[in-house]
């Protein structure tokens, strides 16, 4: 029976290992995260291989197809298989799901390229050849100074539109407001202006029709691309693994400083990357003072009585409250009541579309503060609380009232803590997306919050923000192909920013405390 | 006769206007309802150090912190009598604490030093008054540092953090914090009673230095501290001071037995 | 060998307290000396004169040992000498008494001399004058061995002590023959016997203080041994 019985030493080994447990079980809880969103996310970015596939059909027949991998889930016992493929009738979008069993060869195709095409899409097939405007045969390793021929012409067009073509609109829309007759001569020499302007735009957009980029598909079937959407194309068959690493980090470049393209499911995330931070900026500017003077007065100026004590509960229970609801106050009470009473003061009658009054950044950074106030004040009350008295006592002593206690000592001193308030409340702000919904994120926004148009800040627009991003595409993309793989690229992207942002906030506070250590 | 050794004493109880820096005339505290001094009168001397002895919780160091209102900040404590300064009564509605605080400087038990650098500690109730002139305070700073005998010793380092000082240095810094205010009157909780015995000797001959400017009131558990320190001495025992007279006379030859009993280390 | 610094105190103020009490000891030993050069003079000449002002002086040298004794006492006190300071105190609170006494010594001999009643003996008056010179240089060693806390000094005069007491042995046979020349002034011979003992103690209370420095000094009590 002894020898059941565990002595002291292994009661106490077996406590330590229990809990060493949970904590390595967080450990792999963490990792795995990480992991599957790193390699999900990457692998929107990471050239895959291409393969020759011969597969059955439904119907029995056998089709081939060159394929790019995308995704394999299980299904019941079975695997599945989603490919990407390319046919003349779906270029850039042809999605394959097949049974493993249903596939009768596969070997990769190392002469098939990916190219790449300006709307984002992209098309499998091999690249055959190139022809110019005049119908001539050019080497494929011309691709380059085509490229460049196409781009000269591409820019002339905008050069033309944007310079004297508009110049010419602009002046003929005045003389339609002044009156002028329809054949006035300096009418008229505008006129015949605009039309030769027009015609040197047609004969160079007949040319960039001429210039055919010809893929080849698996049947043999010949495409024609036009050179003007083309933007590249590669071989991901014959990259090794440090060009393949060089492309992806050149593709994630792209991916964060592009607009999105193919609704959402390809290109980059530039303004919802821009409009997530922006928004988080601007929460952080609300909701840091606003924390801090309440916790100040809660900790620092209110009797410690049975009010205060009400009031410090609610705000803690106040962090408990599901975002949404901040989300419908948000829209009801800051957007409908306040947003609309602004716009009745500044406009009044005047008003023909909504300003403030309508869902926008502004609003939503307000809801977002009030959401995270509550973390903000708690932290900081810590902070306040961690401030010795016998600090306070010194400085009374040497002739300093309560305000230039509070805000030449004690607040210098709490500021770690408050920084650690602020790197939670940015870290709850950035991750949330149900509230902004209702208050301003939207799925496209056509400007930006802050661009170079007067007044510089548009705080009334509204905006992009990759968490409404990764909610559409979970919800609105039914394909579980590259558009899947969109959304992991931009949950990698939210998670590096939320990691950054805290670890900025993290070095400040770092500082903060080495300059205000207490011994 | 010839006269071996001069020992310039004055009688406490009878003491000039001229030679009284505070007047403490029928000092009652309570901490709610407890009462924590009962009329207390006493005139302590201008330009000499008094010590305040006695147990823990006599209330030896709520009688300083009248002197500074230091017990306004605590909760439910109520004053009544009269303590003056300078020919006002401190406690009266007209009289701005700030200010007062500035005139009675406070030094306490522990070594509390703003966690910034030493210069910005000794500024810093300089910069409160409102002096922000680079140069003034760049003085003050030095006159400060001089006076307590540290201005060799951290000259070099005055704007590395003040927390980077030993605690004897430390004490002393707070003291020229004080200092730096030009105070008449410098009160001290137990000042060396978080020091090593070296830096104690060091805190207590500053002190000794200290009075050709400044009145200085000393609040100590140790006796041999207040032995050593002081010019006067009044012990307190249960809130009442027992016995208030020259130190001399007290811890040679007290007229009370109970402070008889304290000092010698029996029960009483 | 202990170290005696008065002046390395962190207290300057302890510093001067103690270098006062030192001082007011050698002015205490610089009266008593005084007294002693004054009495040997007025023996030497026969001035009841000077000899009355000893006497008169001893007073002083009382005065003076009670307001070094509540010095000693206040610094106590005040001051909670320890090691060195501690001996310091404890030898000058010793030290006076002593000096002390050896002022009631002088002044005995002095109301001898005062009171005109030495014996018209000229052997005897220079012979008193000997061991007067002699424990004079005696007490002036002592003080200097004080004055300097100088131990070999101070050991030196402790020997010094034996040789009076020979003289005094010495003197003591030629006072008791010549007594017995003059048994009509028996009453005068046994005040001198009286007063050649007092020169004979005064050797003895230097040999004390001797002890006292080589106590202070050393750190050991060697007397009795």
């Amino acid at each position: 029976m002894d020898k059941w019985k565990f002595n002291l030493a292994q009661k106490q080994s077996m406590i330590t290992s229990a809990t060493a447990a949970v904590a390595a079980f967080l450990v792999l809880v963490l990792v795995a995260l990480s992991f599957f969103i790193f390699i999900r996310g990457g692998n929107f970015f990471w050239p895959q291989n291409i393969h020759t596939i011969v597969y059955k059909r439904q119907d029995e027949t056998l089709q081939t197809h060159f394929v790019r991998l995308d995704a394999k889930t299980m299904r019941v016992d079975e695997e599945l298989l989603h490919f990407r493929y390319s046919s003349p009738e779906q270029l850039f979008d042809g999605q394959l799901t097949l049974n493993e069993s249903n596939i009768i060869s596969s070997e990769a195709a190392p002469s098939v390229a990916v190219v790449a095409l300006k709307n984002g899409g992209s098309v499998i097939a091999k690249v055959t050849s190139i022809t110019d405007f005049q119908g001539k045969r050019v080497g494929i390793e011309q691709f380059a100074k085509v490229t460049e021929q196409i781009d000269e012409y591409l820019q002339t067009i905008n050069f033309v539109r944007q310079g004297e073509l508009a110049d010419i609109h602009r002046g003929l829309a005045a003389m339609d407001k002044r009156g002028v007759d329809e054949d006035a001569p300096a009418r008229v020499k505008l006129a015949k202006r605009y039309y030769q302007l027009q015609d040197v735009i047609e004969n160079v957009e007949r040319k960039l029709d001429g210039y055919v980029l010809s893929v080849e598909f698996a049947d043999n079937t010949s495409y024609p691309l036009f050179m003007q959407n083309v933007s590249e194309f590669y071989y991901p068959n014959e990259m090794n693994v440090g060009e393949k690493f060089l492309f992806a980090l050149s593709a994630f470049g792209s991916f964060i400083s592009d607009a999105p393209k193919l609704n959402n499911t390809s290109g980059g995330v530039f303004p919802a990357l821009f409009g997530t931070i922006v928004m988080v900026l601007l929460m952080t500017i609300l909701v840091t003072p606003f924390g801090v003077l309440a916790a100040v007065y809660l900790y620092e100026y209110a009797p410690q009585n049975k009010t205060t004590a009400l009031i410090r509960i609610s705000v803690n229970n106040l962090a408990g409250v599901p975002s949404i609801v901040y989300g419908v106050f948000g829209l009801g009470f800051f957007v409908f009541v306040v947003g609309e009473s602004i716009d009745n003061i500044l406009f009044g009658d005047d008003l023909n579309s909504t300003t403030f009054g309508a869902p926008g950044i502004f609003w939503a950074s307000l809801t977002m503060a009030i959401l995270t106030l509550p973390v903000v004040i708690v932290a900081t009350e810590e902070g306040l609380r961690r401030v010795p008295q016998s600090l306070r006592d010194g400085s009374y002593a040497l002739g300093a009232t309560q305000a230039e206690t509070i805000f030449k000592m004690i607040l210098p001193i709490a500021s770690p803590g408050i920084m650690t308030g602020v790197i939670l409340a940015i870290a709850r702000g950035a991750g949330e997306v149900a509230p902004l919904m209702l208050v301003g994120a939207v799925k496209f926004a056509p400007a930006l919050p802050v661009d170079t148009e007067f007044p510089f800040v548009h705080l009334q627009r509204q905006f992009m923000h990759l968490g409404v991003l990764i909610y559409d595409g979970a919800f609105h993309s039914q394909n579980i192909g590259n558009g899947s793989s969109f959304i992991f690229a931009c949950c990698l992207l939210l998670l590096l920013i939320v990691l950054s942002l805290n670890l900025i906030a993290i070095f400040i506070r770092n500082r903060l405390r080495k300059q205000y250590a207490q011994n | 006769m010839l006269k071996l050794f001069e020992h310039d004493k004055l009688d406490v109880n009878n003491l000039k206007p001229e030679q009284i820096a505070i007047e403490v005339k029928q000092l009652n505290l309570h901490f709610g309802q407890k009462q924590v001094l009962e009329d207390v009168n006493m005139a302590i001397p201008k330009n000499q150090v008094t010590a305040l002895i006695g147990q823990s919780g006599c209330g030896k160091s709520s009688l300083i912190s009248c002197f500074n209102r230091m017990n306004d900040l605590l909760h439910d404590c109520e004053v009544s009598g009269q303590v003056i300064i300078s020919g006002q009564d401190i406690y009266h509605r007209k009289q701005n604490v700030a200010t007062l605080r500035t005139q009675v400087g406070m030094v306490f038990q522990k070594p509390n030093p703003f966690p910034m650098s030493v210069f910005d500690n000794v500024s810093y109730g300089l910069k409160l008054q409102g002096v922000n002139e680079r140069r003034k305070l760049d003085d003050a700073v030095e006159q400060a540092l001089r006076e307590t005998g540290l201005w060799t010793e951290v000259r070099d380092r005055l704007f590395e953090s003040a927390l980077t000082l030993s605690g004897g240095q430390q004490q002393r810094m707070v003291i020229a914090r004080a200092l730096a205010l030009k105070p008449e009157i410098l009160l001290l909780d137990e000042p060396t009673s978080a020091l090593d015995p070296l830096a104690t000797l060091h805190i207590e001959e500053l002190l000794n230095q200290l009075k050709a400017q400044h009145t200085v009131i000393i609040v100590t558990h140790n006796m041999q501290q207040a032995a050593r320190v002081s010019d006067y001495t009044a012990f307190i025992h249960q809130g009442k001071v027992i016995e208030y007279s020259d130190s001399d006379s007290l811890f040679t030859m007290p007229k009370q037995k109970r402070t008889e009993s304290y000092i010698t280390g029996r029960y009483g | 060998m202990a170290y005696i610094e008065i002046n390395t105190h962190i207290s300057v103020g302890f510093n001067k307290e103690l270098e006062n009490l030192k001082n007011s000891v050698l002015t205490m030993g610089g009266l008593l000396e005084q007294q002693l050069n004054d009495t040997l003079q007025a023996l030497k000449t026969n001035n009841a004169g000077l000899a009355e002002k000893v006497v008169i002086n001893d007073k002083e040298i009382n005065s003076m040992e009670i307001q070094i004794d509540e010095e000693c006492m206040r610094i106590i006190a005040r001051r909670h000498p320890t090691a060195s300071d501690l001996r310091l105190i404890m030898t000058i609170a010793k030290a006076i008494a002593d000096i002390e006494r050896m002022g009631d010594e002088i002044e005995r001999i002095a109301k001898l001399i005062s009171s005109s009643k030495v014996p018209d003996s000229d052997s005897l008056k220079s012979n008193m004058l000997v061991i007067g010179e002699h424990v004079l240089a005696m007490l002036k060693d002592t003080l200097d061995a004080f004055a300097r806390l100088d131990l070999e000094a101070a050991q030196q005069t402790y020997q010094n002590d034996e040789e009076i007491d020979a003289q005094y042995k010495d003197l003591l046979s030629i006072t008791i023959l010549e007594m017995q020349q003059h048994s009509d002034e028996l009453e005068n011979w046994l005040e001198v016997l009286w007063a050649l003992r007092s020169f004979e103690r005064i050797g003895d209370r230097c040999k004390n203080v001797c002890e006292y420095v080589m106590f202070l000094v050393n750190g050991s009590d060697n007397r009795h041994t």
